[in-house]
This record gives structure tokens, sequence and C-alpha cells, in this order.
């Protein structure tokens, strides 16, 4: 659905998006996820065609998006700052909404509010809290019917029981529609629950981008005890880190989670035990290394 | 659903309406206070008694005055802001900026729906208005109601183009504020360059003195050359006497420069779109958003404010010292350079949002400015453009003029051409003349002005400043170099001609007054007395002046009156006191057969200025002085004056004037509103023109 082939944005000297790449695919759920000043507004206003790249392609269906209105009439966006016109109310805007998106389904916006019943439809938009102002601007772009939602910390300033709602109103779009979601966030437990694919930001470039069913099959924790000493692992297991605690070790592998446990259970410990890692555990360790600016999206 | 056609976008057509409507609302208000309200109640309490009606004055000269009297482009330039700044508001703020971006819309859609629903908002109450007014104005009995939609077409055009300018403007910057300040910059852009440069010039260069006093509004500067040029033009013309309407003149002016400004404006328009379509929207909150604009910004500003600072500075250090000219020049040649570099620094930490903005390339291209900036003024120094030689050729002159105690003007060819002379055997003295307060510190003068208009509407002003050539101190060359535009304004032919007019020869005098002092010493005081000849009749009496204007003509052969010289005020202040007469002398001349030409009118003459049609006479006022025998002599021949005892110089008059010991403030107040009492205008009926009350 979306693809973006070596994007290099610069504002003046400051290169913001350093032949960066990025591919959704139609029907996911990617999250994108970097710290402050990684780059993530950036390629999300490429992606709804506010800025234009200085190099590279910025695809979405195949087609690009800047200056072009038939591929953004299939999209909606949810900016981390909504907007509305001053003066509007929810139904001002449903109208707006309505004459900009040809599948606009005005039927499914009231039945979306019926959802929301804290929100007054006569009221000012801009006089509502910014919670309210969020829920107005998820109920007109999920109307809107688009087959890319773009969200930019889309559930920020918002209370648990309504992330909830909001996320359980994309996820059943994204069942029943095929409605793919991009949404960025600089925190990866948020969109743990919720995203099927990941990329991670930082300074511009994409540093890692898979599904997590990929991260989790690629990447264990394996706690072992022996009678004595631990046995030297065979060379085909790569650890990336060892914590022991008196006889129990705790080994995170990476590679095949079968394959670990094979050879491993072959050296015949007392003990074996095999661990899914959380989300952020993954990223803590396939990414350690690479910047310290990993932990900032994590902790 | 959104329109077929990319240009238009109803729903963004209407939620911009949404947001202006109350403007237009405002201005539909104002223009309905302006137009019909206003014109029907000035006209309601018309009737068969009033004095305009007695004049003459019919509705349509009415409606006429009443529709050449509204504004036009003033209206236009700030509902045109207004208008458009709400409209394209979003381009200002970071939020709406991206989101309305982001909206399945294309960039030709916002642009010209943003446009369309700006122009709708300030032309419809112009539209409404008109047809209100037409029907206010058919109600009332007026004919020539085209007049109101001529003036609706004007100010049609020019919010035409000042929207366009106005979109260009908020396409320039990324900050609403210094949009609205470009917009008006824009506008005025001209003028104040011009302004610039006249203020300059007329600090630094030789003969331009005066030259703030030439500005002409330019075609560059709309908002302006509009209102002069483009306008519902009505005259009514009344007799001598006020009594009586006898011509109606009306003409709808200037409608191939709507035509221009239209093209203008679609123009402007088209080179505002294609910066909308490249605009890059993260300069939203830049003090510049077009690349560019940023080097023009930053070089015109350093160059014009740098330009009248030094001139400035210069003229300040000449104020306080004598300086020669070439001193005066180089200190504002190097105030402008030192100014000029701050400014081009300022103007880059505005632009670039920061104080950090020293570094070599900006160095670099501040010193190519500077060097430029040294061309320039090395060139005016120069004179590289002729500014200070230049002479205009005679075919391109209507007239020639020269003031310096009176004002005379040329239209005849050879008289032209001897002026043309004149002025540039001046200039090939420059070297000599424009060195006299360094020379000649201590030496009084004047400064004399001369003036072409040409035949293309331009006025070219220009003034010396010159010394008394009958110091002492002062050198042969100078007394050269001057001595022929004394010659020339002081031939006594040229002072007939030009100073008591065309009709000089070939008038009646329709009324002479001579005063005499009579002494009222009883209550320490003086009055004035003239002999009007009330036993004589109209021709016995035009006889007797005519008579006396014999006389003085021939003083004026004598060179004894209308002389003219270069010596300031105080030179001989005595001698002249003792000679000139404190008796006032002064006349009409009369034909009403020929136009009188006013030298002093014509002189002064600008697109603004007052310029009085179908004159036949003029009052002359001379200073007599004692030599003045056969004014003198004629005037007590036919009876003006009885003894010499009746004359007085300035100097016997102020001596006797000490003696009573006159003190104004010991005037009663009583006295003072008996005095006024008398010019107070009586108007019983009530029913005058203030205006024309007060010129009664």
């Amino acid at each position: 659905m979306i693809q973006v082939s070596n994007v290099t944005k610069k504002f003046g000297d400051f290169i913001a998006l350093d032949d960066l790449n990025m591919h959704v695919e139609k029907g996911a759920i990617y999250g994108l996820v970097g710290p402050n000043g990684a780059g993530k507004s950036t390629i999300i206003r490429h992606l709804c065609g506010v800025y234009k790249q200085d190099a590279g392609q910025v695809l979405i269906d195949g087609q690009p998006v800047y200056e072009n209105q038939a591929i953004k009439s299939r999209y909606a966006v949810i900016p981390d700052d909504v907007f509305f016109f001053t003066q509007a109310n929810t139904l001002d805007m449903m109208k707006f909404y309505k004459n900009m998106y040809p599948r606009f389904d005005e039927a499914l916006f009231k039945k979306i509010m019926d959802c929301f019943p804290a929100i007054n439809p006569k009221k000012m938009v801009r006089s509502l809290s910014k919670g309210m102002q969020k829920q107005v601007a998820f109920m007109l772009s999920i109307a809107a019917r688009p087959e890319l939602m773009i969200l930019d910390e889309p559930v920020d300033g918002l209370d648990p029981v309504m992330r909830r709602q909001i996320w359980s109103l994309i996820m059943s779009d994204v069942a029943e529609n095929g409605l793919t979601v991009l949404v960025s966030s600089h925190n990866l437990r948020e969109l743990e629950d919720v995203c099927d694919h990941v990329g991670i930001m930082n300074n511009g470039k994409i540093l890692i981008e898979r599904s997590l069913d990929e991260l989790q099959t690629s990447i264990t924790k394996i706690q072992i005890a022996f009678e004595g000493d631990m046995p030297k692992l065979p060379d085909d297991i790569t650890v990336l880190k060892k914590i022991s605690n008196g006889r129990v070790h705790t080994l995170i592998v990476k590679g095949e989670p079968r394959a670990a446990e094979q050879a491993i259970g072959q050296m015949n410990p007392l003990l074996m035990d095999v661990l899914p890692l959380t989300l952020e555990e993954i990223f803590i360790y396939e990414l350690g290394g690479e910047n310290y600016a990993v932990k900032d999206i994590i902790f | 659903m959104q329109s077929k056609t990319s240009f238009f976008n109803m729903a963004l057509f209407k939620k911009n309406i949404s947001r202006t409507w109350i403007a237009g609302l405002l201005y539909f208000v104002l223009l309905l206070l302006m137009l019909p309200v206003f014109f029907v109640i000035n006209t309601a309490n018309i009737n068969g008694d009033d004095w305009y009606t007695r004049l003459g004055y019919t509705m349509e000269m009415r409606l006429y005055e009443h529709m050449s009297s509204i504004p036009t482009t003033f209206l236009a330039i700030i509902i045109s802001i207004i208008v458009t700044g709400i409209t394209f508001w979003y381009l200002f703020n970071r939020r709406d900026n991206y989101m309305m971006h982001s909206f399945p819309v294309s960039r030709r859609s916002l642009f010209f729906t943003g446009i369309l629903s700006s122009l709708t908002v300030s032309l419809l109450p112009v539209v409404l208005v008109s047809v209100i007014m037409t029907i206010a104005a058919a109600a009332r009995g007026c004919d020539g109601l085209a007049c109101i939609w001529y003036w609706a077409l004007i100010v049609a055009v020019s919010t035409l183009l000042f929207t366009a300018i106005a979109i260009f403007s908020l396409m320039i910057s990324g900050q609403i504020i210094t949009g609205i300040i470009f917009y008006f910059i824009f506008n005025f852009l001209y003028l104040m360059m011009e302004i610039a440069f006249r203020l300059t010039a007329s600090i630094l260069i030789w003969g331009l003195s005066e030259a703030m006093n030439g500005i002409q509004y330019r075609i560059w500067t709309p908002v302006l050359y509009i209102s002069e040029k483009v306008r519902v033009v009505s005259e009514v013309v009344t007799d001598d006497n006020y009594e009586r309407v006898i011509n109606f003149q009306h003409s709808f002016s200037g409608s191939h420069l709507l035509a221009i400004y239209a093209v203008a404006a679609l123009v402007i328009t088209i080179v505002s779109y294609q910066l909308y379509r490249f605009k890059k929207l993260e300069t939203v909150l830049d003090f510049i958003a077009v690349p560019f604009m940023k080097p023009v910004f930053s070089v015109g500003m350093s160059f014009f404010i740098s330009m009248v600072a030094g001139a400035f500075i210069s003229g300040m250090v000449e104020a306080l010292t004598s300086l020669s000219y070439d001193m005066k020049y180089g200190i504002a040649i190097v105030s402008a350079l030192i100014l000029g570099v701050i400014i081009y620094f300022a103007t880059q930490m505005l632009i670039e949002k920061t104080l950090r903005v020293f570094c070599a390339k900006k160095a670099f291209a501040c010193a190519i400015y500077s060097l430029a900036a040294l061309g320039v003024l090395l060139c005016m120094r120069l004179d590289v453009l002729g500014i200070e030689n230049r002479v205009p050729a005679l075919k391109d002159i209507e007239w020639a003029g020269i003031e310096n105690e009176y004002a005379m003007v040329f239209t005849d060819e050879m008289e032209i051409e001897a002026f043309r002379q004149m002025h540039q055997n001046f200039l090939t003295d420059k070297k000599e003349l424009r060195n006299i307060n360094y020379n000649y510190p201590d030496v009084d003068g004047k400064t004399f002005s001369i003036r072409y208009k040409l035949k293309n509407g331009d006025i070219i002003i220009r003034s010396y400043p010159v010394i008394n050539t009958e110091a002492s101190v002062v050198s042969s060359e100078y007394v050269a170099a001057t001595q022929p535009i004394l010659d020339f304004i002081n031939n006594p032919g040229r002072i007939k001609e030009h100073i008591i007019g065309n009709i000089w020869n070939d008038c009646e005098i329709k009324s002479m007054e001579f005063s005499t002092i009579v002494d009222a010493q009883e209550n320490n005081d003086y009055y004035m007395e003239y002999n009007e000849f009330d036993e004589l009749s109209t021709s016995e009496k035009k006889a007797k002046y005519k008579r006396v204007y014999e006389a003085f003509l021939k003083d004026i052969e004598a060179g004894k009156v209308f002389q003219q010289d270069f010596a300031g005020y105080e030179y001989r202040y005595e001698e002249n006191q003792k000679e000139i007469l404190y008796n006032t002398f002064d006349f009409v001349i009369r034909n009403p057969d020929v136009d009188y030409f006013s030298d002093q009118e014509t002189f002064y003459d600008s697109p603004n200025g007052f310029y009085r049609e179908n004159l036949h006479e003029q009052d002359i006022y001379a200073n007599l002085t004692i030599n003045c025998t056969n004014t003198l002599k004629a005037l007590k021949d036919e009876g003006f004056y009885n003894d010499e005892n009746e004359l007085m110089t300035n100097y016997e008059f102020s001596k006797k004037y000490e003696n009573y010991g006159y003190d104004s403030e010991a005037i009663e107040p009583e006295a003072i509103d008996a005095e006024r009492a008398e010019y107070i205008f009586e108007d019983p009926d009530g029913d005058l023109d203030p205006l024309e009350a007060v010129m009664n």
C-alpha cells in the first residue's frame, strides 16, 4: 500500500530524512516508532502530500502522493494536533468531510457518534477538550471510509477507556474492510497490542522494519540450569546476552528457537524453559548496540 | 460532492465564505451609508428655494458630485487584504497548513477557490450597493445613472488588483503579519523607492533640494494613481459671482487604465499561483518563504534605508559646520556603506531567524552588495545619469518657469529656448556655484527655482541656492555665472508679460486702490484711507485708472518696480525700508474676451492642485518705492492722494508706529469682536453652502 523509496528531505542544512525506505503491506497495521526528532512526522507529512521530497519516491498504491487528489481521497489523516475550522461544530465538519471524501458514509458517522455520547455535535469543536477533539477526528476519518489511515500520535491525550474504544473501532474496520493503518508513536508499548508490523526510525532512517511474528521468532529467551558449570554452547547458537544467577542462566538467543532448543537439550540441562520476549525486549536486544536513542522508545 | 473542475471546490468555497462573510457584511453597511443613505439624506431637504437649486443645480449634477466624492481604491485596498488574509489564514499556522494540504484537494483548487471566495465577499457588497444606489437615484429623479456603475467598475477592478497583490504578498511570507506588511510595501513600493531616492537627491544632488515637491503618482502605485486618474469626473462651473451655474461637464476618466490594471491583476494572480504551486510548506512561519525574495529583500532594504540615512547624516553634519561638496558626499557615502552592512546582516537575522548569520558566505555577499551600493552612490556623485545637468529638449517642454520673488512661466517657444540656454549656461559653472556654503559662509542669499512642465505630464523641478551678487567678497566668476539669471527675470518686457500677466497690454483697469495713512492722534492710532471716486462714473474711473496704469508701466520700463535680486532679506534692510512705501497700491486688470494666464498658479500647477478656468481678471499688488516717480506722480495727478505728506515709507511708518507705543495685548476685546463682525458673512436664510460662505 505504501512504498517509500530512498527518500531524502533537507531543511536547510539539516537532513530530516536520509535515504529512507519503508514498505507497508495492504491491510497491515504498521507502527512507526522512533524517538522525538527521528523524522516520523516528516515522513508522515510526505505521505500526506504536504511535503515534497528532495529525492526518492513516495507512492501509495503505486501512485505518487504529492498533489494527487485522487489518491488523497482514498486515505484519511489524523495528525497529532487535530485541525477544525473556527466556529465549526461536529456537524459542520461532517458536512465538510462529506464534500471532501467521495466515500464518506453519513450513516456510519451517526452510528459512531452513538459510541461517543459525551460529544455534543452542535458544540464548536474547538471548544471541546483535546481528547474529545481527537474523538471527533476519529469519527470523521473512519466515516470517510478510507483505504488507508495515517495516524500521528493518535491516542495522545486520551484516557485508557477511550483509547481502547478507538482502537477497537479501527481494528474492526481493518477486519471488515481491509483498512491499512500507519500509526506513529514514540512509545513502543502503546503499539505492541495493535500493530502487526513495526518500523523503527532514528536520524531520518528506518533502522529495522519487520512483522511482529518475524521478530518474535528471531529472538528467544532460554532459561537453563546445569548440575555444574554451564558447558560451552555450540558455535551455531548466537547468544546476544547471557545473565547468570547461581546455576540458573538466562540466554537471549538469536535465530530459530527450535534449533536452539534442540541443541541445548542435547547438553542435558537440569532445567530448560523457552520464554517469549516482549516487543520492547526484542528491540533492546536487537538494536541495543545500534544507538542509544533506542532506549528512548522503550523506557 | 466535489466539483468536477479541479479549479473550484464548493465545500472549500462555502467554508471560506462562512469565515469571511462578516467582513463582507460590514463592508456592505459602510458602502450603504456612504452611497445611497448619504445621498438620500443630502437630497432629502431640497426645495425650490435652497441655494443649490437657485444656483441651477440639477439632480444629475448632485449625483455626479456625490459619486465623484466616494473613495474607490482606499476602500478596495483595505477590504482586499482583510478578506484574502482570512481566507488564506491556514497558510500561516502549521497545524492548519498541514491539515488543509492533507485533504483530497489540490493546491490549484485551494488557490482559485480561495481567490473566488475572497472576490465574492469583496465584490458582492459593491454590486448590491450599486443596485440600491441606482434605485435610490432613479427614485430621486436623477439622470446619468451610469456614473454609479462606473464607480462600481473602478472599485471592482481595484479589488481585483489588490486581491491579486494581497495573495502575492501572502505567498511571499510564512507569517501573516509580515505578509500584510509586505502587502502595503508592495502597494507603495515604487513611491517609497522614489521618495527614498528623492530624499537622498534633495540632500546630495545639486539643484534637487526641492526634489520632494515633484512627486507625481505613477502607474506603479495604483492605490493613488487610480484615485487620481480613474474617476467619475464632474465639474459644475458657475459665473464669476457664484450666482448661476453656466456649465456642467462630466466624464469617466481612465477607463484604459482599468483595462491595464485588470490585465496586471491577472498576471499577478498567475505568478502568485506559481508561487503557491511550488511553495514549500515547511516555510510556514518563515519571514520570507520564497528563496529568490530573500536577497531582494535584504539588498533592497539595506540599500534604500542606508542611502537615505547616509544622506541625512551628511546633511546633519553640514548643518553643524561648512562642508565642501566633496566632503559632504564623502560623509554620505561612508555612512551609507556602514549602515548598509549593518542593515544587511540585520535583515539576514530576520530571514534566518537566528543571530548566527556571520559567516564567510554572507560576508562575501555583503561585500558584493556594498560594492554595488558604492557604485550607485558614486554614479550619483558623478552625475552619470545627467540629473544635475539635465535641461529638457525644447520639443518636450510644455512650459518653463522660474521663481525667485515672483513666478514667471514661459510658453512661447522662443522664450523657452532662451530660458533653456540661460539654464544650460548656469549649469556649466556648477563647480563654482554649488560650493557657496563653503566658499562664502558669511554671505546671505536666496534659493530660486526652475520648473519644466513636459508634454508627457512630468514636471522637472530644480532649485539653486544663490548668494547676493553685490557682496564684496563674491568672485567675478560667480557674478558672471548668476547675473544672466537676474538679467533674464528683470527684463521689463518679461515683467509686464509675466508678473502683470498676458493681458497687460490689452485690458481695462477694473479697479484701483492706493492707500494713504491718516493719523488719528486723538486715539493714538491711524487708519488707511482710499479715495474711491464715488462722484465719478464707471468709465471716468476706468480712464483715471488707465492713466495711472500707463505711468506704472513706465516705472516698470525704468526698472523701478518688480525688480528681483539674490540678496537676502537682511541685506541693505534699512536702506530698503527708507525707500519702500507703506502705502499700498493694487489694481484689477480685466479682459472679458481673453483668459488670464496666471504664471503663479501655473508654476505651482499639480495634478491635485486647484486650477481656475475662465479667469478674465487678476489683482495686481505692487510695492511702490519713492523711486517710482511716474506712478506716484500719476496717482497724485489723478487725486489718489493730494500731498507728499500722505506718502510714508516703511521706515517712517515704523518710527511712528513705535512712537504710538502700540501694544496688541492692550486692545480691548470688544474692539476685536467689532472688527471680526465685519468679516462674518451674513446668511440670513441659512441656506448657503458652508464652503461658499467661508469663501465669501
